[in-house]
C-alpha cells in the first residue's frame, strides 16, 4: 500500500513535528524536518505493509531528518528553547513543567520517553523504530523515567 | 491523570506552523533541493562547468568504477562512482536510506591556463567530490552545500554579483568566490579573483 502524500501529511504532520521537536528543541528546525520527510516519502516509490507501518517509517525518518539538522553546522534556525516556550499555550503550569523536564533530558532518552508516552508504541516497536535492541530501549526507558521522577516528584507516577 | 495522559496533554501544544504546506508542487520543489545536496559539483581548476544533470548516462567505452563515501544529506554512505573520461561524465549510485536505489549524473571540464578545455578526468572528479557546491534553486535562493552543511547566500552578492565565503574544514578552508549565474570557483589559498570570471 502507499497512501496518499497529503492524506499523510493531514494525518500526522503533527506527530512528526513533535518528535522532530522533542530532537531539535526548535520549531523551524522541527518544521523542516517534517517537511524533509514528507519530500522523502513523495520522492521514493516504497511501499507499505500497513498504515501502521508508513507511521513507524514517517517517524523513523523524521528522527533522523531532526537529528541531522541538529549536527549541522550551518544550523539556521537560532530560537532558544526559552523563547520557544513563551509561545507554546499550556494547558496548565503542571504541562509546561513536565514539558521542560522532558525537554532537558539527554536525547535518547527523551526520544524513547516520546515514542512511549506520545505515540504509544511498545518497547518492541521502539527498538524498531530506532534500530535498537530492547533491552537497550528499556534502559533509556527506566533512566528517563527516573530523571523525570527525580524532577517532577509527585507529578509522575511510579510506572514500567 | 495517567502519565501517558500527562504527557499527551503536555506535548500537544507542538504543531506544525499555518504556513506548513501539503501541496505536491512545493514538495516537489523541496525535494529538488535535498536532492540537489548529494550532488558533487564538478568544479574543476577555477570554474563550475558543465551543469549537473539528472538525465541518463550513457555507458561508453573506458568506463572506470569505484567505490566512495558520499555525504548524502549529512549522513555518509557508500557509492559506486562511474566515470567515462572520454566525456567527462560521471554517475554515482547509492542506495538511499528508504533502501530505494538513487542515481546521480553529472559531469565537466577543465580549462588551462592556455584557455584549453578538455573533460574531466578521474583523479580531478575524485580530487574535487568533497568539495562544496552551489545551487540554484526553483525559488530563486541559492545554496551552498558541504558535506552536512548548507548555507543560504542568496542575500550576499555585492553589487556586481559576486559572492565570498569561506568553509573551514578541520585545518582545510576552502574560499569561495561565486558569480551570479556565473559559475564559482574554489582556491585553498585565497578567494579566486573575479577577473576570472570571463562570461
Amino acid at each position: 500500500m502507499r497512501p496518499a502524500l497529503n492524506e499523510l501529511v493531514g494525518k500526522y504532520k503533527n506527530n512528526l513535528y513533535a518528535v522532530a521537536f522533542n530532537i531539535c528543541k526548535n520549531p523551524d528546525d522541527a518544521e523542516d524536518a517534517v517537511q524533509d520527510t514528507f519530500v522523502q516519502y513523495f520522492s521514493n516509490k516504497k511501499e507499505f505493509e500497513t498504515e501502521e507501518h508508513v507511521k513507524a517509517w514517517l517517524i523513523r525518518v523524521a528522527i533522523n531528518k531532526a537529528k541531522n539538522i541538529n549536527n549541522s553546522f550551518w544550523r539556521k534556525n537560532k530560537v532558544t528553547l526559552d523563547e520557544t516556550m513563551e509561545t507554546l499555550a499550556f494547558e496548565t503550569e503542571d504541562s509546561k513543567e513536565l514539558f521542560e523536564t522532558v525537554m532537558k533530558l539527554p536525547e535518547k532518552y527523551r526520544i524513547a520517553i516520546h515514542l512511549f508516552y506520545f505515540e504509544d508504541y511498545t518497547v518492541k516497536e521502539i527498538s524498531e523504530i530506532l534500530k535498537t535492541s530492547e533491552s537497550n530501549v528499556k534502559v533509556r526507558l527506566s533512566r528517563g523515567r527516573n530523571l523525570l521522577k527525580e524532577t517532577l516528584k509527585e507529578g509522575w507516577e511510579n510506572d514500567e | 491523570m495517567t502519565n501517558k495522559e500527562k504527557y499527551k496533554q503536555a506535548f500537544s501544544v507542538l504543531h506544525t506552523s499555518e504556513n506548513f504546506s501539503p501541496e505536491v508542487e512545493i514538495m516537489a520543489k523541496i525535494n529538488k533541493k535535498n536532492k540537489i545536496r548529494a550532488i558533487i559539483a564538478a568544479c574543476i581548476g577555477i570554474f563550475t562547468v558543465g551543469g549537473l544533470s539528472t538525465t541518463a548516462y550513457a555507458a561508453n567505452v573506458g568506463n572506470i568504477q569505484r567505490q566512495i563515501q558520499l555525504w548524502v544529506q549529512g549522513d555518509q554512505t557508500t557509492a559506486t562512482l562511474d566515470i567515462d573520461e572520454t566525456q567527462g561524465e560521471y554517475k554515482i549510485s547509492y542506495t538511499g536510506t528508504d533502501g530505494a536505489p538513487v542515481e546521480i549524473s553529472g559531469g565537466g571540464i577543465t580549462i588551462d591556463i592556455n584557455g584549453n578545455e578538455k573533460p574531466v578526468n578521474e583523479q580531478e572528479i575524485m580530487e574535487h567530490i568533497m568539495m562544496p557546491s552551489v545551487e540554484y534553486l526553483d525559488d530563486g535562493t541559492i545554496w551552498v552545500y558541504y558535506k552536512d552543511r548548507q548555507m543560504e547566500i542568496t542575500d550576499k552578492f555585492d553589487e556586481e554579483g559576486f559572492c565570498y565565503t569561506q568553509i573551514a574544514d578541520g585545518g582545510q578552508t576552502y574560499y569561495m568566490t561565486i558569480k551570479k549565474n556565473g559559475g564559482y570557483g574554489i582556491d585553498t589559498i585565497k578567494y579566486p579573483s573575479k577577473k576570472n570570471f570571463n562570461y
